[in-house]
């Protein structure tokens, strides 16, 4: 199944509010020097969107030998 | 005294085992070097120097009592601060931490103690090895030993364990790789580390970054040593559910010095055409003196590549949030400000996004097999750069500005994603007189090979064997 579109860019007061949702207090300060950090993951993350994943599954976490 | 602290493992454990050195004058010059030159290199966090002596004392009974010795029986060594000590403080670079001590040893720590082994200290490094650069707000930045005049990062996570390896106050340290962290300090730190293939090493007692991505492994001053430690180390543990079975071989008898007819892949494309020029000229003639070893090399390229920083962006966020979370809303105001920061990006990143992580990783890793199938090892530069100043946030690439964190991370993290083994060893210097670093990566499971390609180099080469300019 391809993956879903790209969600629009996150905002600052996104960010706040999803912060908020998860029990994580920050200030206006970690607000603005967390934003560009999340914004860079999310765009370099939805570059995996455009692999060919097709049925490949997760890469299990334990050996099994 | 000075010969004692440039002495690599082997001969170490030789002149114990020989009744030519005591395990407690071994102990005792590495104590006093700490002493002289730590203040300023920071390579160390907790120095156990009433315990080590007392093991030297015992090791040297032993001696004399004609016991069976280990293969380091009476060789000092120096663990990343990551690892679980019994009795001993474990602060994972942060003051969370300050005061923790565990009531077990890692099981790496137990098996180099049985092999014989003796603590010198806990290491510095990034806080919780969130960090390429190794730098630490809490417990000061490991200075590099090659630069006495200007403060340069060691590279990290694994900092201290550079500084201290490199400068003589322990013959060889674990280190930890979740992106690199034992491969670029080794680099910048003119060191031979390798990160074994995933599940070759138990990480149980060992603070973890990220579970899926963490490998446990040795720095050291020669491939030689890198072998000694890894076989003491290796091998399946019933308290590391994700450690292999595989029979773990000796990787000391693997050192043939030959490597005729071994097929090497060098990976140009996206590897050493982006290095800087005296990274690229050096890998290049380093791989000119395997081909005159008798080996082959042809040109191999990895298409998945291309998606390493995003597997690895996936994993590492959402695992290292996931373990800190609890701190995080609780003691946040107590981590250094660039680790916080990093961490808490995980609580933004979905679960959608980390598996598509973990099914892209697996492109990557059966590239990388399909690849190795045609060449026994790949060779790349570690790191494109030489050890910036800290602070530094870009280095010049080839004329261009670069960031310097990604950068030090391109060329290693696609190996954690894979979990193939790789080290790194010396191949030369930079004009400022900087180490350099060649990554020798193998097939999974097969050390073996990688340490006899680094092995066979460094009998024809003198680049690891160079010491930094600190005097004696």
């Amino acid at each position: 199944m391809a993956a879903t579109a790209s969600p629009p860019p996150i905002t600052r007061d996104t960010l706040a509010a999803l912060a908020r949702a998860q029990g994580l207090t920050l200030s206006e300060a970690d607000l603005d020097g967390l934003l560009p950090l999340v914004q860079a993951t999310r765009a370099l993350l939805d570059e995996l969107a455009a692999a060919p994943l097709g049925d490949v599954e997760p890469t299990a976490l334990y050996h099994m030998r | 005294m000075a010969d004692l602290v440039w002495a690599s493992m082997g001969e170490l454990a030789r002149l114990v085992a020989s009744k030519a050195a005591s395990p407690v004058e071994i102990v005792k010059a590495h104590l006093d070097r700490i002493a002289a030159l730590d203040g300023t290199l920071r390579s160390y966090i907790t120095v156990m120097g009433d315990s080590a002596r007392e093991a030297a004392r015992a090791a040297e009974a032993s001696v004399m009592a004609r016991e069976q010795l280990g293969p380091l029986h009476g060789v000092p060594i120096g663990l990343k601060d990551l690892y679980c000590t019994k009795g001993v403080k474990t602060t994972g670079g942060s003051r969370l931490l300050g005061d923790w001590v565990p009531a077990e040893d890692a099981t790496v720590v137990t098996r180099l103690a049985a092999a014989g082994a003796i603590t010198l200290g806990k290491l510095n490094m990034h806080e919780f090895a969130y960090g390429p650069e190794g730098l630490n707000a809490h417990y000061g930045d490991a200075w590099n030993p090659w630069d006495r005049s200007i403060h340069r990062i060691c590279g990290g996570s694994s900092s201290g364990s550079g500084a201290a390896v490199a400068a003589g106050l322990c013959p060889g340290a674990l280190g930890s790789d979740t992106g690199g962290s034992i491969r670029i300090p080794s680099a910048l730190c003119g060191l031979t580390g390798i990160k074994p293939t995933y599940g070759r090493v138990s990480r149980a007692g060992v603070l973890p970054l990220a579970w899926s991505l963490d490998h446990v492994g040795p720095m050291c001053r020669s491939a030689a040593d890198c072998a000694l430690m890894l076989g003491a180390m290796a091998g399946h543990d019933p308290r590391d559910p994700s450690s292999s079975r595989s029979p773990v071989p000796d990787y000391a008898a693997a050192l043939t010095g030959q490597v005729k007819g071994l097929r090497i892949g060098l990976l140009r494309r996206a590897f050493l055409e982006t290095a800087d020029a005296p990274q690229r000229q050096a890998v290049e003639q380093a791989v000119k003196t395997l081909e005159g070893l008798g080996a082959s090399v042809r040109d191999v390229s990895l298409e998945q590549m291309k998606h390493a920083a995003a597997v690895v962006a996936a994993l590492i966020s959402v695992e290292s949030y996931a373990y800190h979370e609890a701190w995080l809303k609780t003691r946040g105001a107590e981590y250094g400000p660039d680790v916080r920061e990093r961490l808490l990006v995980g609580a933004f990143v979905s679960g959608a996004d980390y598996l598509r992580g973990q099914r892209a990783r697996r492109l990557i890793r059966d590239e990388m097999d399909q690849v190795l199938g045609g060449v026994d090892v790949l060779i790349a530069p570690t790191v494109p750069i030489a050890a910036t100043t800290v602070g530094a946030r870009e280095a010049v690439v080839n004329g261009a500005p670069q960031p310097v964190r990604p950068s030090l991370l391109r060329y290693t993290r696609p190996f954690n994603a894979s979990g193939h083994p790789a080290a790194s060893v010396p191949c030369g210097f930079t004009p400022d007189g900087l180490p350099i670093g060649m990554q020798i990566v193998g097939r999974s499971f097969d050390e073996a090979t990688v340490l006899r390609v680094a092995d066979a180099y460094q009998r024809v080469t003198d680049w690891h064997a160079r010491r930094p300019p600190l005097g004696a």
